[in-house]
């Protein structure tokens, strides 16, 4: 018990420098997305200000020989103007956000139904070589994307699907990965818990419905996130599959929006990462627990 | 009908819940790439005609082609490793803590989630020849470095990957700490142990199996960093940070399929030789 109070009372001065360094870490780390949401609180002019380093005829007067980017924490005027001129006067946008729904929603719907359905025939499923064909969605699932674009793009060819958003859905929503993340979760469910069902008549759908889904909420909030920020943040099929810059999603038109729009680039920023950012709230725990299933053998 | 229905109750259930997945990632997977294996052995992609190996000798004489796939290997080896150790350490600190620790993996986790395209303007205005750094710099006198057009573009591609990596990896290294039974410190204890000696011989052991995940888990993502790349470099970045998977975008934007699937297909190989290693390593570690 005496042993028992003196850890307590050392430990607790070594948690708090603890607790500091491992604070002062994480500031670094948040720094990126505070610089990105004070400065899209700032109006477009102390932006443009900020960012821009081409000497003025006034600089040269001055005696300025080079100036350079300036990243501030404090705003000179905290004001909206920035998610104004975003969402009222900037309709391609809107548009392109919209674009990033159009291939996020779908897949994430499509890969959840599949991975539950697949999963559960792989657990239910009792036939000697099931496990070869597991091992091949594992290798898939291990590729670079790079990898699988050449295929993608020959069965998109295929179906004509080529110039459609189709090209990147259906391969994303037959994607190894949730089938891998949904078996893994299964596993933690007792066996008994199916044979009491089975010995109460209840029938596959049935025990699929009752007995699996519930003991799943958080495994399935974890991989409807993950799908979710993987194609919300789609770059490579993206430069592949789509030549029409209408038909572009907000990545990969972000990056380009410095040049033209800086002003408002700050604000698209946030509103681009707000949906996976209120997931991460929201779901930590289960994000978390998604996580570490991927790990577990 | 009573023989349809008998011959429905032949077909496992199981396998009915399996098919239409299964269905779905022969059409979109298996298939076109065993379509796309064709590819690698003819000179061009419409009537083109045999030409055994020969794309593979090509493949290997080609610059960019040894170039990129030296550039990732070298990337993986760099971080890979530091982003395991930043990271174990990381997760020993935290399971230290017993407040705000939910806090702390929140703040390190915001990196994976955040859209690589929300972060592009933030990463050159803080890296180019005209950001942030520079200014710095040469406010303290110490004068302009070319961060993403010189061979450090290296190491700012290894800060972008452990920033966005390194919450991924903690979770795994924490789940891992957390299955370690507290009775193997307390005997390590009695028995005298230093804690140097407690770390290697129980946490370092006992983390052997969650370390091999992590290397997995850690190489898959460390692909994924071309997106970051791409997006502030563009398709021409740099030597030292022009990587494999720029060559098969370029080679994809060029219609060069032949070449494109020799790369993935030996790609493919080596993936899956070094899953077989890591797998069979892993076992190792776990029994």
């Amino acid at each position: 018990m005496v042993i028992d109070v003196k850890i307590v009372g050392k430990g607790s001065v070594h948690e708090k420098l603890l607790m500091g360094l491992v604070g002062v870490v994480a500031l670094i780390f948040l720094l990126p997305l505070v610089v990105t949401i004070v400065n899209s609180l700032m109006t477009e002019k102390e932006i443009t200000w900020n960012f821009t380093t081409q000497l003025t005829s006034f600089d040269l007067i001055a005696g300025i020989k080079e100036k350079f980017q300036q990243i501030k924490l404090i705003p000179q005027q905290v004001s909206l103007s920035q998610y104004n001129d975003v969402l009222l006067n900037q309709p391609a946008f809107l548009l392109l956000l919209l674009n990033s729904l159009k291939i996020a929603v779908p897949v994430t719907f499509g890969a959840l139904i599949v991975a539950l359905l697949s999963a559960y025939g792989f657990t239910v499923w009792k036939w000697k070589y099931k496990e070869i064909i597991f091992t091949v969605y594992i290798v898939v699932m291990l590729m670079p994307l790079q990898a699988v674009l050449v295929p993608n793009y020959i069965i998109a060819d295929m179906l004509h699907i080529k110039a459609n958003y189709l090209a990147i859905i259906l391969p994303g929503i037959f994607s190894p990965f949730g089938v891998f993340l949904m078996r893994q979760s299964m596993k933690f469910i007792p066996p008994a818990y199916f044979e009491a069902a089975h010995m109460d008549g209840a029938n596959h759908w049935q025990i699929f419905w009752r007995v699996v889904m519930p003991q799943l909420k958080s495994s399935i909030a974890a991989l409807c996130m993950l799908v979710f920020i993987e194609y919300w943040n789609l770059v490579e099929q993206a430069v592949i599959f789509i030549d029409d810059y209408t038909k572009e999603p907000l990545s990969v038109f972000l990056s380009r929006m410095g040049e033209g729009w800086m002003g408002i680039v700050f604000s698209a920023s946030c509103l681009y990462m707000f949906l996976p950012l209120w997931f991460l709230l929201l779901g930590q725990k289960d994000l978390e627990k998604g996580i570490e299933l991927s790990g577990v053998k | 009908m009573l023989k349809a229905m008998q011959k429905k109750h032949r077909i496992p259930s199981g396998f009915i819940f399996l098919l239409p997945g299964l269905l779905g990632f022969v059409i979109f997977f298996i298939w076109p790439f065993v379509v796309s294996l064709g590819y690698a052995f003819v000179d061009k992609p419409i009537n083109g005609t045999f030409v055994g190996f020969k794309n593979f000798l090509d493949l290997f004489q080609n610059r960019a082609y040894r170039l990129g796939l030296t550039n990732i290997l070298r990337f993986i080896a760099i971080s890979v490793p530091l982003n395991m150790a930043l990271s174990l350490g990381l997760a020993l600190l935290i399971n230290k803590i017993k407040r705000y620790k939910e806090l702390f993996s929140l703040a390190f986790l915001a990196p994976l989630v955040i859209p690589s395209g929300s972060m592009v303007f933030f990463w050159k205005a803080l890296f180019s020849y005209d950001g942030a750094i520079n200014g710095f710099l040469v406010n303290v006198g110490i004068g302009k470095v070319n961060w993403l057009d010189s061979g450090l573009a290296l190491l700012v591609m290894v800060i972008i990957f452990i920033w966005k990596n390194l919450g991924f990896n903690m979770v795994l290294y924490l789940a891992g700490l957390s299955n370690i039974p507290r009775d193997y410190y307390e005997a390590a204890q009695v028995d005298g142990a230093r804690p140097w000696q407690a770390f290697r011989h129980i946490t370092f052991a006992q983390l052997a199996p969650t370390s091999v995940l992590v290397l997995i888990m850690s190489i898959i993502n460390s692909f994924k960093v071309f997106k970051e790349i791409y997006l502030i470099t563009g398709s021409y970045p740099h030597e030292s940070i022009y990587t494999l998977q720029h060559f098969m975008n370029n080679m994809f934007s060029s219609l060069n399929y032949p070449r494109l699937t020799t790369a993935t297909t030996v790609l493919v190989l080596i993936v899956v030789v070094f899953t077989q290693t890591l797998l069979r390593l892993e076992r190792r570690a776990s029994a």
